[in-house]
């Protein structure tokens, strides 16, 4: 039997990272929102699916990076065409041709969408939507699905650390899947509400994720049109890797603007925000800027990334792969006589188990998993890379199966 | 311009007279939490200065008696004696009653401040206070404790148990009346949260349907678990001073089962500082 991994080094950086960041590693890359003391803090590497941690862990990897990596890590093409791009400079005073290819290139590619404009995290392009709603309808509300995840902006951050109450006034939610909630929250705001922010299925943390129930985003849709709001399709996590033309191509519904961020440069740090022509002017008068926000190599990594996807019909490959996954693990847990369930599409799949909800099980499975080289986070929905081979989910079936076999043991059911 | 309170109004009295009076017409939000805390999280400890002091069993076994704290236009409270054994209620009768004029002077009493409420009620039963005098003294004893006093162990459990209990109770205030905790208290989840000190005492705190209550030792079964590894990280995890994020990641807090109700319930805790010390 392989060494079970340990997270020694992880635990021992970890303590110094507490002393100088607060936290220790901020956000939902805290290990508290995984499993403490049997995954890893921080990372060295990574190559193809493989992910490998301070501790020299290697882990047949379906975090992703919470989803940037689609591709797989140090993809050549994307690296090739970052490199040279860097050959030139990194960040300069303006934007380069690569800019006004990029944009010309995802106008081209999301269906229904007209114009572009790059940030570098999801977070800055999820609040800039909602600014250009804003400017667009001269209102003032934010309607939102309960539970959805938008990023770390005043308007949508979680809890209330540094918040003030008027900076979430304005924002109402509804629940997903019911487009009646979203109607009622219409009238009774009547000519205040500028959008609906929407992810185009509900993939919620710590959570079974849902799809759209039949006619709900029509519903919105129509909705939307009827009182004049912007209907926002957040596509930051799952983007490119349901259709390269967008989400709403493969739900079948069309916003007027949309998000992107994670799979857009295969890791290099840019998001994009695109809009149809009504709503370019409102969006040109929101001052939406940083510094880093037109360099270079991530753009041109981008475009790469977007030309790999096309080339190798990577979509087909990941649901495939992903399909195996579910299927796989939906068998390997009966057999142990466990009842599990897997949500979501193939390439964002996800599993908890039935009759839970503390998500005790989980924990867990996921560690037990990550210390046999399988990365499959606990409260998090999954994702697939090209990379992902059959042998890899062969191997990662085979590594559930014993870990499934643990918790029978531990758990019973 | 005499402007008239709704609390005001209720006595017919404009709120300027009130005020000359002495008495406050209307106090602020953060007055009325700290009341709130004092009377429902800190009071109802008598119960554990009974189990865990010989000297507070002692008193205790000789009262049989129920006194009420009554805050003009303000929470009551009314604390029941019997065999022994102390019972807290925010409704029912009382033999003796204690009015205090205002959240403010209720809250400065707690605070250690030399206050005179006015007693309204069972002047004959007035000795029964001299009990009580002593019984909160022991209580300020044990969350308030000396250097000395927490040199001993036995004393220190009982601090940190008495401590936790507190500012776990305190919880409910910051839920019902909190403005800054509003956005996770309408939302907050039903379900129960074990937490124990591995060298030490476990309490642990039932959710249901917006109600915390605060009980110590273990339950079976918990929604979410919270280990903390030694007394003295649970000292300094009640003074505030504690990165419970870093503590999670080096292991000193194991955190298992529901995060999202810890998250959520932790969010209330980590204000509770913000109006008790
Ligand atoms: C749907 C969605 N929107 C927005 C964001 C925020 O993106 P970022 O973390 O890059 O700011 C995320 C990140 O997980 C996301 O999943």
């Amino acid at each position: 039997m392989k060494k079970l991994y340990c997270f020694d080094k992880s635990l021992a950086l970890f303590e110094r990272a507490a002393r100088v960041i607060p936290s220790g590693i901020s956000g939902n890359k805290n290990p508290a929102f995984a499993v403490p003391g049997s995954f890893p803090y921080f990372a060295e590497s990574g190559e193809g699916c493989r992910y490998r941690d301070v501790d020299g862990n290697v882990y047949i990897d379906y975090l992703a990076a919470f989803g940037p990596i689609v591709l797989g890590y140090k993809n050549p093409v994307v690296e090739s065409a970052a490199a040279e791009q860097r050959r030139t400079g990194t960040t300069f005073n303006h934007p380069t041709e690569r800019a006004v290819e990029l944009a010309e290139k995802l106008v081209a590619t999301i269906s229904g969408m007209d114009w572009c404009a790059f940030g570098k995290n999801g977070s800055d392009v999820t609040a800039y939507a909602v600014q250009a709603a804003r400017e667009h309808t001269q209102r003032r509300k934010i309607i939102k699905v309960r539970g959805a995840y938008h990023g770390s902006q005043s308007w949508c951050r979680h809890g209330i650390g540094g918040l003030i109450e008027s900076d979430y006034e304005h924002v109402l939610d509804f629940s997903w899947n019911d487009a009646t909630e979203a109607e009622d929250l219409l009238l009774e705001h009547e000519g205040d509400v500028a959008c609906i922010i929407i992810t185009p299925y509900h993939h919620p943390a710590f959570g079974d994720q849902v799809m759209p129930a039949d006619g709900f985003l029509s519903d919105l849709q129509r909705l939307c049109k009827r009182h004049g709001v912007v209907l926002i399709s957040d596509d930051i996590r799952a983007g490119f890797r349901l259709d390269l033309r967008g989400s709403h191509e493969y739900f079948d519904f069309e916003p007027d603007i949309t998000c992107y961020c994670k799979a857009m440069a295969n890791g290099y740090a840019i998001s994009a925000c695109l809009g149809t022509q009504d709503l370019k002017n409102a969006a040109s008068k929101v001052f939406f800027t940083g510094t880093y926000y037109t360099s270079a190599p991530e753009q041109a990594a981008a475009l790469a990334c977007l030309a790999e996807l096309e080339r190798t019909d990577a979509v087909s490959h990941m649901m495939k792969m992903g399909r195996m996954l579910m299927e796989g693990l939906h068998t390997a847990a009966e057999n142990n006589g466990l009842e599990v369930t897997l949500s979501g599409p193939p390439t964002l799949p996800f599993m908890t188990f039935a009759n839970e909800d503390n998500f005790r099980r989980s924990q867990r499975f996921s560690g037990e998993a990550a210390k046999r080289g399988v990365l499959l986070h606990p409260h998090h929905n999954w994702f697939i890379m090209l990379e992902h081979g059959e042998a890899d989910i062969q191997d990662t079936l085979d590594v559930a199966d014993t870990c499934f076999r643990i918790i029978k043991k531990e758990f019973g059911s | 311009m005499i402007s008239m309170t709704s609390q005001g109004r209720a006595f017919g009295i404009a709120s300027p007279v009130l005020q000359w009076m002495g008495l406050d017409p209307s106090p602020s939000i953060h007055d009325r939490i700290r009341a709130g805390m004092h009377l429902f999280a800190v009071l109802p400890r008598l119960t554990d200065v009974v189990r865990h002091d010989e000297e507070g069993r002692r008193i205790a076994d000789k009262m049989r008696v129920s006194i009420e704290f009554r805050v003009l236009n303000g929470p009551r409270v009314v604390l029941s004696f019997a065999d022994g054994r102390i019972k807290t209620r925010s409704e029912g009768k009382s033999d003796l009653g204690l009015l205090f004029t205002s959240c403010a002077q209720l809250n400065n009493m707690f605070d250690g401040r030399k206050v005179l409420p006015i007693p309204f009620k069972g002047l004959h039963k007035a000795g029964e206070l001299s009990r009580l005098t002593r019984l909160t003294e022991i209580l300020t004893r044990y969350l308030k404790p000396s250097d000395t006093d927490m040199q001993s162990p036995r004393f220190r459990e009982s601090h940190v148990e008495m401590s936790l209990l507190v500012g776990l109770s305190a919880t409910q205030q910051i839920a019902l009346q909190d403005p800054r905790a509003e956005r996770i208290a309408n939302h907050l989840p039903n379900g129960t949260i074990q937490y124990i000190i591995l060298d030490g005492p476990a309490c642990h705190v039932v959710l249901e349907d917006g109600l915390i209550e605060a009980r110590s030792g273990t339950i079976a079964d918990p929604t979410t678990t919270i280990e903390i590894q030694d007394i003295d990280l649970a000292v300094s995890l009640i003074k505030g001073e504690v990165d419970t994020f870093a503590a999670n990641g080096s292991g000193a807090i194991k955190a298992s089962g529901s995060l999202v109700l810890a998250d959520e319930f932790n969010t209330l805790f980590d204000r509770v500082g913000h109006y008790l010390q």
